[in-house]
C-alpha cells in the first residue's frame, strides 16, 4: 500500500466521521482529499516588489498576473490548470465562492470585484488551460510590506506542525540581492500567509538577478555567486533548500517571446554595432536614439519594458554571433539564461518528484486538526493515532524530518559527512543518480555500485558507538534510503 | 572663499601678527596664528551614505575619474574610505586595536591594495590591529579647496548598527550625500534614515543613481519627489548615472558627461557645500581678527585718553584698576562663569548617565519580552543583530541628549562669562575710538560674538568626541549554544514525548538568552559610561581653556591700558604730543585692518547674492 493510499484511507474514514458533526468539519476533510488528487500546490512569497507575479507569470508562460511599477497584486491569487476559463471569488465571511467576470489588459488578466470590496476576498481561484499549471498549482500572495511578525516556531514545526495548516505544499521565497548581515536578509521567509517556511518544502529564488551586475552580460555569472554563498548561508540553510537566482523580467519575455519582437532584435542586430552599443550605454539613450537607429523610439522603448538593458544585450549578443537564428531558439535561450530552466528542475526535482509525500504530509496534518478540533468526537482518538502512525513510520516522512533536523544544524557531526547525508536523503533531488552524487547518464550497474558503498557507509556510521544518538539515528534513516533504491531496481 | 580672499586674509592676519607683537602681546599673535592654521588647514567633509549596493563607491569614483573606491556585484566596502587632496597619488591604512579606540595608527600601503583592504575580502586579512578605515590622497582640482569625500559602508541595510554609526559620524560632517539606485522608489527606511540626516546635518543631497539601467527611472523620480513633498523634506534629488560619467571620461565626450547627470552634483559640492563652509571659515577668522583688534585698540585708546587730558588720567587710573580687578575674578576659579561650569558638568555627567542607564533599562524590558515570545532556536539569528541596531540608536539618542546639553551649557557658560566679562569690559570699550567709529559694534561687543561662544559648544564637542566608538563598542553577544541538545530528531521519542522535551529545552533556551542579554547590556554600559565620562572631561576642558584664555586677554589688555594709563602721567607735555600723535597712527592702523576685514568680507556677501 503506497503512502496515498493510506491517506486516502484515513481521509475516507474521517469523512465518515465527521459527516454527521456540525460545522465545517466535513468540508474541510473533503478539501483535504481533494487536495490528495490535484497538481502540488506551490506558493510565491515574498517582499512587496520582489517580482512575484512576473515569475509566476514566467513559470506559466504566459502573461497572466498583472504587473506594475507599483505594488499591484492586492489579494492572493490561486492559478490552476482548468479546462476552462474561469475566476471564482472566495469571500472573506466564509460565504459561498461565487464567479466574477474578468478581461484581459493587454494579456494580463483584469479582475472585476464588482460591489466586493478588496479586503473582503479571501482569495480568487483562476482556472486556465495552460501547461505551466499542469504539474502545480501557483499561488500569487501580496507579499509582506516590512519586518513585523516574528519568524518563531518554525524549525520544530516540520516535526511537530500544531495548529498549522497550511494551503500550500511547497513555497518559494523571493528575496533580493541584500548584505547578509542585514536584518531583512530573512524578511521574504516572514511571509507566512501560505506557508510557514521550513527547508524542506522551501526553495529560496534571489530575484531580478540581472540588476546585480549593472545589467552587464556576466551578470547572471555574479548572481550565481552570491546565490550560492546565500545558500551556504547557516540561517537560510534552515528555512529553504537552496538559492537560485532568476531574471525575472527576462524569463517572463522569454515565455512568451513574440514574432515581432524577435524581428525587431533581428533589425537590432544587424545594425552597425559602435552605434547601437552606443545607444546601450543608457536606458535614455536607446530609447532617444536618432533616425540612423532601427526601429521607432516607441517600439524601442517597448522593447526596452519588455527586456530590460541586460535582456536587450544578451539577445542582441546571441544573434551577432549567430547562436540563435529563430525567436523558438532566442526564446529557449533566454529562458535558459534568465536561471529559468535550473529553476523548474529545482522545482521537479525537489517538490514535483516528492508530491506525493508533501500533498500527503499537508492532508493528515489536515485530519490531525479537525480532530484537535472535536475531541469528543468518538473515533477522533483512534484517527489521530492512525495518523501519528503513518507519520511517524512512513520512511519517506522520516526522511524529510531527518533532513530538516540535518539542515537546521541539530545533528553535531563532520560537515563533510553531513552534507553527504544529506544528499543520500535527498536534498539535492530524489532521483539515484542525484542521492549517490552520480551523472544522470549513469547506468543501473554504475549507480548499484555506488548505492552499495553508501550503504556500507551508513551502516557503519550507525553501528559506530562513537556516533551521537542523533548522528546514528540520522544514518538509520539513510541506510533506508538507500535499501529503498535497491527496492526500486529490484522491481524494475 | 576665493583664492584672493584666502591670500587678503592671511595678509590681514600678518599684519595683525606684527602689530601684536609690536604692542609686546604674543598671547594675541599666537591666537591669530591658529585662526591662520584654521583656514590653511580648513576643510570640507561629505559623507555619502545609502544602502548596501546603491552604487556610493561607483558614485565616488565618477565623480573623481578615478577607479579608487572599490566597485564589486558581491564584496561591499567595509570601511569608511577617506578622499582628500594630494599631490600625489596616496593610500595609508588606519589601523586600531579593539580597545583603544582614539590611537588610529596610519600604515601606507600600494594603490593596488586598497580594494583588498577596504572590502569585506580585505578585513579578514591578518593585520596588526584592526582596519578602521582607508585614507586616500588623489592630486584632483575637485579636492583642491579642502574637499573630503568620505564612502561609507552600507552594510547591514539602514537602520542598522553600522548604519547608525555612520549617522553618528554624519554629526561631524559638513555635508551628506545619500545614496540611492532607481530601480524603485525610497523605502521607509530610507526615508527615515534621511529624516535624521536631516536633523544632524544643515546640507543634504540626494542622488539617484544608475539611471543607466532602469527606464522608468523618470517615474521613480517623481515618485521620491511625491514621498518628500508628504513627508516635508525639503531635499533636492539629482539623477546620476556612474557609468556615462566613466564613458565620457574615456571618450572625453562633453555631451555624454552632461548627459551623466554629474555637473549639477558638482555645482552643488562647490557652491552649496565647499564654498559655504569656506566662508564660514572666513567669517569666523575675521570675528577673531576684530576681536584681536579690539583688544590691542583698547590698550591704545585708555592710553590716548590719558595722553589727552592729563587731568583725566588719575580718574581713567582708578577706573582701570577697577577694571584689572574684576579682570583678575573673571579669571579666578571663583568666577561665576567658571562654577557654572564646573557645576553644569557634574550635572550633565549625571543626567547623562542616568538617561542611558534608563534607555537600557527600557531596551532590557523589550528584548525580555521578545524572549519570551518567542524561542530563541529560531529568532537568535535576527535577534541579535536587532538588539545590536536597537543599542547602536540608543547610543546616538544618548550622544543626541550629551551634545543638546552641552551646546546648552556652553551657552550658559557663555552668558555668564559676558554678565561678568561686560562690567570690564564697559570700562574699557568707554574710551575704545574704534568701537564709536565702527557704527556696527556699538553696544555690547560681546554680543556680536556670541554666535562664536554659541558654535563653541559644539566644536569642543567635536574635538572631544571622535564617533568612533559608534563603529567599534557594539562588539557582538555572547554565544549562546543554542542548539537543541540530544533531541533524538524526534524520530524515537513519541511526539508527546517531543513535546515535553519541547517545551523543557525551550525554557531553558529562554534563560540562557536572556544572561547573555544582560551580560551584553551590562558591557554596553560600562563601555559608553566610560566613553562620554571621557568626552565630558575633555569638554570641561577645552571650554574652561577656551574661557580662560579669553579672561586672559581681557586681563592683558586692561594691564596694558593700565601701565600706560600711569605713564601718560610721566610725560612732559613735548612728549605727550609726540606719543599722543603715534597713538593716534597706530590706532588708525588697527582700524584700518578692521575695515579691511569688513571690506574683504563684505565684497564676497555681494557676490554671493
Amino acid at each position: 500500500m503506497t503512502l496515498v493510499d493510506e491517506a486516502r484511507g484515513i481521509l475516507n474514514d474521517a469523512e465518515a466521521l465527521f459527516e454527521s458533526v456540525d460545522g465545517p468539519a466535513a468540508e474541510a476533510i473533503r478539501a483535504a482529499r481533494h487536495r490528495l488528487d490535484e497538481p502540488l500546490r506551490v506558493a510565491i512569497a515574498g517582499k512587496v516588489k520582489a517580482g512575484k507575479s512576473t515569475l509566476l507569470n514566467a513559470l506559466v508562460g504566459d502573461l497572466l498576473a498583472p504587473t506594475d511599477t507599483g505594488e499591484c497584486t492586492r489579494i492572493v491569487t490561486w492559478y490552476r490548470n482548468g479546462t476552462t476559463y474561469q475566476v471564482m471569488l472566495h469571500p472573506k465571511d466564509g460565504s459561498d465562492a461565487m464567479p466574477v467576470k474578468f478581461s484581459r489588459q493587454d494579456g494580463a488578466l483584469e479582475v472585476r470585484l464588482g460591489d466586493v470590496a478588496a479586503e473582503d476576498v479571501a482569495k480568487l481561484d483562476i482556472a486556465w488551460p495552460a501547461a505551466g499549471l499542469r504539474a502545480l498549482t501557483l499561488i500569487d500572495t501580496p507579499g509582506i510590506g516590512s519586518l513585523n511578525a516574528e519568524v518563531g516556531e518554525r524549525t520544530f514545526e516540520f516535526l511537530d506542525p500544531e495548529e498549522h495548516d497550511t494551503p500550500a505544499d511547497a513555497v518559494l521565497y523571493l528575496m533580493k540581492h541584500i548584505h547578509s548581515s542585514d536584518l531583512r536578509l530573512l524578511e521574504a521567509f516572514h511571509d507566512d500567509t501560505v506557508s510557514t517556511p521550513n527547508p524542506v518544502n522551501a526553495v529560496a529564488v534571489l530575484s531580478r538577478a540581472d540588476e546585480i551586475g549593472g545589467g552587464r552580460l556576466d551578470s547572471m555569472a555574479s548572481a550565481r555567486r552570491i546565490a550560492q554563498r546565500y545558500g551556504d548561508d547557516r540561517r537560510l540553510r534552515s528555512l529553504a533548500q537552496l538559492v537560485t537566482p532568476v531574471a525575472g523580467l527576462l524569463a517572463e519575455t522569454a515565455g512568451t517571446l513574440t514574432e515581432r519582437e524577435y524581428r525587431a532584435l533581428h533589425q537590432l542586430a544587424e545594425a552597425p554595432v559602435d552605434m547601437v552599443d552606443g545607444a546601450l550605454l543608457s536606458a535614455d539613450r536607446f530609447v532617444d536614439a536618432g533616425p540612423q537607429m532601427p526601429l521607432t523610439s516607441i517600439e524601442r522603448r517597448e522593447l526596452l519594458a519588455r527586456f530590460g538593458v541586460f535582456g536587450i544585450r544578451i539577445s542582441l549578443a546571441l544573434l551577432r554571433r549567430a547562436v540563435v537564428t529563430s525567436s523558438a531558439e532566442l526564446a529557449e535561450e533566454l529562458t535558459e539564461r534568465s536561471g529559468l530552466t535550473q529553476l523548474r528542475t529545482v522545482l521537479t526535482s525537489l517538490f514535483v518528484d516528492r508530491a506525493d509525500v508533501l500533498k500527503t504530509r499537508s492532508a493528515l496534518l489536515a485530519v490531525e486538526r479537525t480532530c484537535a478540533e472535536h475531541p469528543d468526537e468518538p473515533g477522533a482518538a483512534a484517527l489521530v493515532a492512525r495518523v501519528e502512525q503513518v507519520m511517524a513510520g512512513a520512511h519517506p516522512f522520516n526522511e524529510l524530518s531527518t533532513l530538516a533536523a540535518l539542515r537546521s544544524g541539530w545533528v553535531p557531526g563532520d560537515t563533510n559527512e553531513l552534507r553527504a547525508l544529506e544528499r543520500v536523503l535527498g536534498s539535492g533531488g530524489t532521483a539515484a543518480w542525484q542521492r549517490l552524487a552520480a551523472p544522470e547518464a549513469a547506468t543501473v550497474e554504475e549507480l548499484r555500485a555506488l548505492a552499495l558503498d553508501e550503504l556500507t557507509r551508513w551502516q557503519q556510521l550507525a553501528e559506530n558507538p562513537f556516533s551521537g544518538h542523533d548522528l546514528s539515528s540520522a544514518a538509520r534513516v539513510a541506510v533506508r534510503s538507500v535499501e529503498a533504491l535497491f527496492d526500486g531496481w529490484a522491481k524494475a | 572663499m576665493t583664492t584672493a580672499e584666502r591670500e587678503g586674509m592671511f595678509e590681514i592676519i600678518d599684519a595683525a601678527v606684527m602689530a601684536a607683537e609690536a604692542y609686546d602681546r604674543p598671547d594675541l599673535a599666537e591666537r591669530l596664528g591658529e585662526t591662520a592654521d584654521r583656514i590653511r588647514e580648513a576643510e570640507v567633509q561629505v559623507v555619502i551614505v545609502g544602502e548596501f549596493k546603491q552604487g556610493k563607491s561607483s558614485f565616488i569614483n565618477a565623480l573623481l575619474n578615478t577607479r579608487i573606491c572599490p566597485v564589486d556585484d558581491d564584496i561591499a566596502t567595509a570601511v569608511p574610505t577617506l578622499v582628500r587632496h594630494g599631490e600625489e597619488p596616496k593610500a595609508w591604512l588606519m589601523l586600531g586595536e579593539d580597545d583603544d579606540d582614539m590611537a588610529l595608527e596610519a600604515t601606507p600601503i600600494s594603490f593596488d591594495d586598497v580594494t583588498t583592504y577596504a572590502t569585506e575580502s580585505g578585513t579578514k586579512l591578518p593585520t596588526e590591529g584592526a582596519v578602521r578605515g582607508v585614507e586616500i590622497e588623489l592630486p584632483r582640482k575637485l579636492l583642491s579647496e579642502g574637499l573630503v569625500l568620505v564612502d561609507t559602508p552600507g552594510v547591514g541595510g539602514l537602520g542598522s548598527a553600522h548604519s547608525t554609526a555612520a549617522l553618528g559620524a554624519l554629526s561631524l560632517a559638513d555635508a551628506v550625500i545619500f545614496a540611492s539606485d532607481c530601480s524603485q522608489e525610497f523605502t521607509e527606511a530610507e526615508l527615515n534614515f534621511l529624516m535624521q540626516a536631516l536633523d544632524l546635518s544643515p546640507r543634504v543631497l540626494c542622488v539617484a543613481t544608475k539611471t543607466d539601467l532602469y527606464p522608468a527611472w523618470r517615474e521613480v523620480q517623481e515618485l521620491n519627489e511625491m514621498h518628500f513633498e508628504e513627508a516635508g523634506l525639503d531635499v533636492p534629488i539629482l539623477a546620476v548615472s556612474a557609468s556615462l560619467r566613466a564613458e565620457a571620461a574615456k571618450r572625453n565626450d562633453r555631451e555624454l558627461n552632461e548627459e551623466s547627470g554629474f555637473p549639477p552634483v558638482l555645482q552643488w559640492l562647490a557652491e552649496d557645500v565647499v564654498a559655504e563652509v569656506l566662508d564660514a571659515t572666513l567669517d569666523a577668522a575675521g570675528d577673531e581678527v576684530q576681536d584681536t583688534c579690539e583688544q590691542m585698540a583698547s590698550t591704545l585708546a585708555n592710553e590716548r585718553s590719558a595722553l589727552d587730558d592729563p587731568s583725566n588720567a588719575n580718574e581713567l587710573v582708578v577706573s582701570l584698576r577697577a577694571a584689572a580687578k574684576a579682570a583678575e575674578q573673571l579669571r579666578s576659579k571663583a568666577s561665576r562663569w567658571n562654577l557654572t561650569l564646573s557645576d553644569g558638568i557634574t550635572d550633565l555627567s549625571a543626567d547623562v548617565d542616568f538617561d542611558f542607564k534608563n534607555r537600557i533599562r527600557r531596551l532590557t524590558a523589550e528584548a525580555d519580552k521578545a524572549i519570551d515570545e518567542g524561542d530563541p532556536l529560531d529568532t537568535w539569528a535576527e535577534f541579535q543583530p536587532w538588539l545590536v541596531n536597537r543599542v547602536s540608536s540608543e547610543i546616538v539618542e544618548n550622544y543626541h541628549v550629551l551634545s543638546d546639553k552641552t551646546d546648552a551649557l556652553s551657552e550658559l557658560v557663555a552668558d555668564h562669562f559676558d554678565e561678568e566679562g561686560a562690567a570690564v569690559l564697559d570700562l574699557l570699550e568707554l574710551h575704545n575710538p574704534i568701537t564709536a567709529i565702527r557704527g556696527v559694534r556699538v553696544g555690547d561687543s560681546m554680543e556680536i560674538r556670541r554666535p562664536t561662544f554659541g558654535a563653541r559648544g559644539m566644536t569642543m564637542l567635536k574635538n572631544s568626541y571622535t564617533g568612533i566608538l559608534m563603529f567599534t563598542v557594539l562588539g557582538s553577544m555572547v554565544g549562546v549554544a543554542l542548539a537543541p541538545v540530544a533531541v533524538g530528531i524526534g524520530l524515537l521519542m513519541g511526539r508527546k514525548g517531543l513535546k515535553d522535551e519541547k517545551e523543557r529545552q525551550l525554557t531553558q533556551r529562554r534563560s540562557q538568552a536572556k544572561v547573555a542579554l544582560r551580560q551584553y547590556c551590562d558591557e554596553i554600559l560600562f563601555k559608553v559610561s566610560k566613553d562620554s565620562r571621557d568626552t565630558l572631561r575633555q569638554v570641561h576642558r577645552e571650554l574652561r581653556d577656551h574661557f580662560s584664555e579669553r579672561a586672559e586677554d581681557i586681563q592683558r589688555s586692561t594691564a596694558s591700558a593700565l601701565v600706560a594709563a600711569t605713564d601718560a602721567d610721566r610725560h612732559d607735555a613735548e612728549e605727550r604730543a609726540a606719543r599722543l600723535a603715534d597713538v593716534d597712527a597706530e590706532l588708525a592702523r588697527i582700524e584700518q585692518l578692521a575695515n579691511a576685514v569688513d571690506a574683504l568680507l563684505g565684497v564676497r556677501e555681494v557676490e554671493v547674492e
